[in-house]
């Protein structure tokens, strides 16, 4: 388990708009271990999905990645994927890592089979020799996500299958080539809370089964307590918290984190109304300076306004970045 | 109250030509006409669409009977264009009115003219349908040429962005900025001579210019002109096909599926090809159906002015240029070429419209549903 497959250090994305240079995400280090599930959580607007894109060179202008490295440790030894060239990094792209991405609805293209798909991901990178025999291996991924009638529905186009079906389908995309790492960004949003657990479910026992890494985003910590067995949580484009899922839920360090679990219902306790983090969040733009939360936390000091809090290890594996500490 | 459609036998005859394009497709290939039942349920919903729709219908008997006449014209026609009755027979007046027929002494025929004749006693009606052939081959050309190098070059730029983007749609922007016309016009005085040297260079290139023109091999030396006015048209159509294929490409970009198909790995090339394009082509389409008529009408005027098509090649618009002399009292020389300019450009644009609803699933759907209704009702009586 102690084994990083990923790591991810000072990664610095800019988008440079015409409004001026959003900082999307600033010097985000972490780990991700090898088998374990591990969560991005944080909400909207504070990088989660930029870091995961950034990771295979995903980012699209006007961003750019300014700094950092992504160390990916394979069998055939490490590599830095951002120093990759285009035609590098897209080998690595869906075969070695592989995404899921939010919205099911959007991510099949409507004028190909389901089928085509999954084959096209294979043939380019040259699992099977034609999309012909794609579509035919297709059937056992699709029959390994768990669709019913895989036979025929190898043939359906996305309009003709519901929203799970089509989540199942994207996720049989991705595991097409079975992938080290299966990057699932914010993957049960789009669908019903029925549903969701299904898909969760099967996230992990596909995890089981290929024995890969699923780095999960969410910003449902419901989710994260279920599924995931280290957590990162990320604020306007930093991370304020790392650590396993005990840690983070029983003894959350950084004053978001806390507050971010006191704005989740607790069905064993009784309270009249659900805390709220007060403010919004900020600006990327013009971020405050030293902590980018300082403005919303309850326990700002003088140094929050000026120093940026560094990573510190208060437990054996559990690292906050805050003054208080 | 609902509307309803009964089938009439526009209707029935799509039915039977859908089953035979299908049972057709099925030699070929075993099993396709059961494997595809929902595709040929599309085309036949796609054709009731155009039952439903007269003006969609002229356009497409003014279209057929334009590629019919591009095709078969020089064949149809009953005198060469290049066919000088003048030379023999000089007692007559020329432009000779419609009717006329003249005697030609030294080859001991007679020559009637339905549609009039020119200045040199030449056969009007066989002139048109040598035209025919010349609008029917540039506006091909033009098309086919002009528009997916458009397309790619939209393609590229939407997709790529940045620095390349600029620098193509800048270029673009360029073309746009003169007139069509004025360009159009620079470009086919100043080519002709560089490309009738490279034509006569290339023989295979001769002979297939020849071939497709229908032309006589005496006209080898005003070819320059004829392909100059392809090129200069080529030049001024395709900077319009950037510009939509640029925009469509932007907003197609930004779909998720774009991304996934980054995030498995492709290719730019495949992404923008496989993915990108098939996903635009629709209103594209449209647009090139509406342009046919656009690239008929603009050489029909550079011919009008003077460049394009040297006589003796037939020309609709040369005809009219050459004609304009001997207007009022030759009116036919100005009358049949213009008509025929006329019908053609309106087919293509009522087709063009036509097939803006027909690509439109909401209207197929709802033809559908009000001819199953009808059958319905049938049944019920």
């Amino acid at each position: 388990m102690s084994e990083p497959i990923l790591e991810v250090r000072n990664l610095t994305v800019h988008f440079y708009t015409y409004a001026g240079i959003v900082k999307a995400i600033e010097d985000v280090s972490f780990d991700v271990y090898k088998g374990e599930t591990f969560a991005l959580v944080g909400e909207t607007g504070c990088g989660k999905s930029v870091t995961s894109r950034a990771l295979t060179q995903l980012i699209e202008s006007p961003g750019r990645i300014v700094r950092g490295s992504v160390i990916y440790h394979s069998d055939k030894g490490s590599v830095d994927l951002l120093k990759l060239n285009e035609e590098e990094i897209r080998e690595i792209r869906g075969s070695e890592i592989a995404y899921i991405f939010q919205d099911p609805h959007s991510s099949l293209d409507p004028l190909y089979t389901v089928g085509y798909q999954i084959a096209e991901g294979m043939e380019v990178h040259g699992r099977v020799k034609s999309i012909k025999e794609g579509i035919q291996k297709a059937v056992d991924i699709l029959r390994s996500v768990l669709i019913p009638d895989p036979e025929s529905r190898v043939k359906n186009y996305p309009h003709e299958l519901s929203g799970g079906m089509k989540q199942r389908v994207v996720i049989g995309t991705g595991i097409a080539n079975s992938p080290k790492i299966l990057i699932a960004d914010e993957p049960t949003t789009a669908l019903d809370v029925t549903v969701q657990a299904q898909i969760l479910e099967l996230i992990d026992d596909l995890r089981k089964k290929y024995n890969a890494t699923v780095i999960l985003i969410t910003h449902n910590l419901g989710v994260v307590a279920e599924t995931a067995d280290r957590v990162a949580v990320m604020y306007a484009g930093k991370i304020a918290e790392i650590g396993s899922v005990e840690q983070i839920f029983k003894n959350p360090l950084h004053p978001y984190t806390k507050g971010l679990l006191k704005a989740v219902p607790n069905p064993m306790t009784k309270v009249e109304r659900l805390d709220a983090i007060p403010g919004t969040v900020p600006n990327l733009i013009t971020p405050p300076g030293g902590c980018r939360f300082h403005p919303r936390c309850p326990f700002a000091m003088e140094i929050c306004k000026k120093k940026v809090p560094e990573l510190k290890e208060i437990e054996d594996g559990h690292f906050v970045a805050c003054h208080l500490y | 109250m609902q509307e309803e459609y009964k089938k009439g036998i526009l209707d029935r005859l799509a039915d039977k030509f859908v089953y035979a394009l299908g049972s057709f497709i099925s030699l070929f290939k075993k099993g396709w006409k059961e494997k595809n039942k929902s595709k040929m349920e599309e085309w036949r919903l796609m054709l009731y669409a155009l039952n439903r729709s007269p003006p969609a219908l002229i356009g497409l008997v003014l279209v057929i009977g334009f590629i019919f006449l591009g095709i078969f014209g020089p064949h149809l026609a009953p005198w060469k264009y290049n066919y000088f009755p003048s030379l023999e027979n000089w007692t007559v007046q020329y432009p000779a009115p419609p009717g006329t027929s003249v005697y030609l002494p030294y080859s001991h025929k007679t020559i009637t003219y339905p549609l009039g004749s020119d200045n040199y006693g030449r056969d009007l009606l066989s002139m048109l349908l040598h035209g025919a052939r010349t609008s029917f081959v540039i506006s091909i050309i033009v098309i086919f040429l002009g528009v997916p190098l458009g397309i790619i070059l939209g393609l590229i730029a939407g997709y790529h962005g940045g620095k390349i983007d600029e620098l193509i749609m800048r270029i673009t922007d360029m073309f746009l900025a003169f007139p069509a016309l004025i360009l159009a016009i620079a470009l086919s005085a100043v080519l002709p001579q560089r490309l009738q040297m490279f034509v006569q260079s290339h023989v295979v290139l001769e002979k297939l210019t020849l071939l497709l023109f229908a032309l006589d091999r005496r006209e080898v030396g005003n070819l320059g002109n004829l392909l100059s006015v392809i090129f200069a048209m080529i030049i001024v159509w395709w900077p319009a096909y950037a510009r939509i294929t640029r925009g469509s490409t932007l907003t197609e970009k930004e779909k998720l599926y774009i991304e996934a198909a980054r995030a498995i790995g492709l290719s730019s090339r495949t992404i923008m090809f496989k993915h990108i394009l098939p996903n635009i082509i629709g209103p594209i389409l449209v647009y090139i159906t509406l342009d046919f008529g656009g690239v008929i009408l603009m050489e029909a005027g550079l011919s009008f002015l003077g460049l394009g098509a040297t006589p003796p090649i037939a020309d609709w618009g040369r005809i009219v240029y050459d004609g304009i002399q001997y207007f009022p009292r030759a009116w036919w020389l100005i009358f049949y070429p213009g008509l025929l300019v006329m019908l053609v450009a309106l087919g293509w644009n009522l087709l063009g419209d036509g097939f803006r609803d027909i690509l439109d699933p909401k209207t197929r759907r709802s033809i559908e549903f009000k001819v199953k209704k009808s059958e319905e009702a049938e049944s019920n009586v």
